[in-house]
């Protein structure tokens, strides 16, 4: 379940792709505590949801949601500070790093959840 | 150059008053950053010392001068039937003369970054021969005043900055490089250089990287503002979106947060991790709310206390609190620090909006007017009984040069520039107050001129 804080001002996101992503990357975080299966899983949708509303590596999105994907960033970073765990810490902003990287060149970009999962991965 | 006095009231005939932290307040007060300090006894029975402060030494070093100059030998300057024109209270001090020959009359001192420059277990001692009495030292400081920010910390934040841009992409590196290069008052690093300082654990190298990432946060968030704003100009040179477009400034935004979240994380501070992702979250969160306020211009002032608070103060706190964290700074001293970073966040906002109103500010004037930015000068003008009416129906129009000019006027005219002046400087006096009674160990005289500064800018 999740909590009124970690989608506020952005809770239409729910239904809107971000629910599916959260299940997808559970199963990713098994062995992980509790609170910290729950953060990392998140973190994970919200920064899938967030290039996608930015359509990183498309032709740009409208202000509005430019901005809602930089609170889903900004989410996923302080769920990921919460669980005060260095590596996947550095392992997301890396996968962040990379497509965006990609995206400013051009450069075709493979699926998000592929890498935030290998992300996930990594940061064990 | 500058010059002060410290007053001294000995209690014994012979006594080590020890100076050093008093000291260190003069070089704060002046704000001397770096140069000497000059210290000169302006008594002949009163020398001065650097020694340990270790209360056996100082009664070994008491003894020593008597026993080099005991007060129960002759001194002729103590025969009083020799000497002409004696002062009726002068006392029999020839021995106090005497062991002012071991001491020193004048001392000159270093001082580095702020700070008086001792050793471990050095401390500056006047040393009283003849007490009790009422004594006084002069100082003269001279230097590198903190009337600018000093230049190595502004070199070290640049050199940090160019390094961590290098390495970067090029479709993304170089469009930061050249609004990075393009200026910027570099406020947030240089709070995390100098917060960085305030704990035990200082480490100028790890300062540097965090304050690098702060700066580049900010940078950021500038260029997914320019295009939200669609602005064509940012520090007199093309807006990234503008010049590349706005698929790539995203881009390039999108990059250096997770770049800047990745460096803070690198540097295994969890503390520092969690107090810039909150405050990131912050901004977003406000900058929502900033948009959303455009629809129903201009907002109340709780409103614009709630945006500026996340859009400007929160990262102005966090690298005040983020500096202090990384370098183990007390949980009272950061604590203050995010206190003095909060107030002065919201001074430099407010102060912001009353430049925007001046035709010394270097762009055009009501700028911020014509493109919806929250404005609490405005906030107050149209709440005015008399002028509110016709700036709220100005506002409702497109804002052509003379309607707008006629905003400024109303604005001007409704008193609220010098209330938004008073309550900035209000938080500023706030900000210095978080500085006072606690020891922030040399910076707090660049802090203070910091704070002073945010709302001299619209004087």
């Amino acid at each position: 379940m999740i909590g009124t804080p970690d989608l506020e001002a952005i809770e239409t996101l729910w239904k809107q792709g971000l629910e599916e992503a959260y299940t997808a990357y559970r199963p990713a975080t098994t062995g992980l505590d509790g609170e910290d299966r729950h953060r990392v899983a998140l973190a994970a949708a919200l920064i899938e949801v967030a290039l996608e509303l930015q359509r990183l590596g498309r032709p740009a999105a409208a202000a509005p949601d430019l901005l809602r994907g930089d609170l889903c960033l900004a989410r996923a970073s302080r769920l990921l500070a919460e669980t005060r765990d260095q590596r996947l810490q550095v392992s997301f902003a890396r996968a962040i790093e990379e497509r965006s990287a990609a995206a400013a060149a051009e450069r075709p970009l493979g699926p998000a959840r592929d890498r935030l999962l290998l992300a996930i991965a990594d940061g064990r | 150059m500058a010059g002060d006095r410290i007053a001294l009231q000995s209690t014994r005939p012979t006594e080590f008053m020890d100076l050093t932290g008093r000291l260190q307040r003069v070089i704060e007060k002046a704000g001397l950053l770096n140069g000497r300090v000059h210290l000169q006894a302006l008594h002949t029975t009163l020398g001065l010392a650097m020694n340990e402060n270790e209360p056996l030494l100082l009664a070994d070093l008491e003894a020593m001068l008597r026993r080099l100059a005991p007060a129960e030998a002759t001194y002729l300057h103590d025969d009083f039937s020799l000497r002409r024109a004696v002062p009726e209270d002068e006392p029999a001090n020839g021995h106090a003369h005497a062991r002012n020959l071991l001491l020193q009359p004048s001392l000159t001192l270093l001082v580095e970054d702020g700070e008086l420059l001792v050793g471990r277990w050095q401390s500056v001692f006047a040393v009283e021969l003849d007490g009790p009495r009422a004594r006084e030292v002069a100082i003269q400081l001279e230097g590198e005043f903190a009337k600018g920010r000093p230049d190595r910390t502004r070199r070290l934040i640049e050199l940090e900055l160019e390094r961590q841009l290098h390495a970067d992409p090029e479709q993304v590196g170089d469009p930061m490089r050249r609004l990075v290069e393009a200026g910027g008052k570099r406020f947030r690093p240089f709070l995390v250089l100098l917060t960085a300082r305030l704990g035990p654990d200082y480490d100028p190298l790890r300062a540097a990287t965090l304050a690098a990432a702060v700066e580049l946060i900010h940078a950021a968030t500038l260029v997914h503002d320019d295009y939200v704003d669609e602005s064509p100009q940012r520090r007199g040179r093309p807006t990234v979106a503008a010049a590349e477009g706005p698929a790539r400034a995203i881009a390039v935004g999108d990059f250096y947060f997770a770049k800047a979240t990745r460096l803070i994380a690198e540097l295994g501070s969890p503390d520092v991790t969690s107090t810039i992702a909150v405050a990131m979250e912050a901004i977003c969160r406000s900058q929502i709310d900033d948009l959303e306020l455009r629809g129903r211009y201009p907002g109340d002032e709780a409103d614009y206390l709630r945006v500026v608070r996340g859009k400007t103060a929160a990262l102005i706190a966090a690298a005040c609190v983020a500096g202090a964290q990384l370098s183990g700074a007390s949980a009272e001293v950061v604590e203050r620090v995010r206190r003095y970073g909060d107030a002065v966040g919201v001074a430099f906002q407010m102060t912001d909006d009353v430049v925007d109103f001046s035709d010394r500010s270097g762009k055009p004037m009501g700028q911020d007017i014509r493109e919806r930015v929250l404005s609490l000068p405005l906030i107050y003008a149209s709440e005015d009984e008399a002028l509110g009416g016709e700036i709220q129906q100005l506002l409702a129009g497109p804002l052509p040069d003379r309607e707008l000019r006629r905003v400024v006027e109303l604005v001007g005219r409704s008193g609220a520039l010098d209330r938004v002046n008073r309550e900035a400087t209000d938080l500023v006096q706030a900000a210095l107050r978080e500085l006072e009674g606690v020891d922030l160990d040399g910076v707090k005289a660049t802090l203070a001129e910091i704070a002073e500064s945010v709302v001299d800018r619209s004087a």
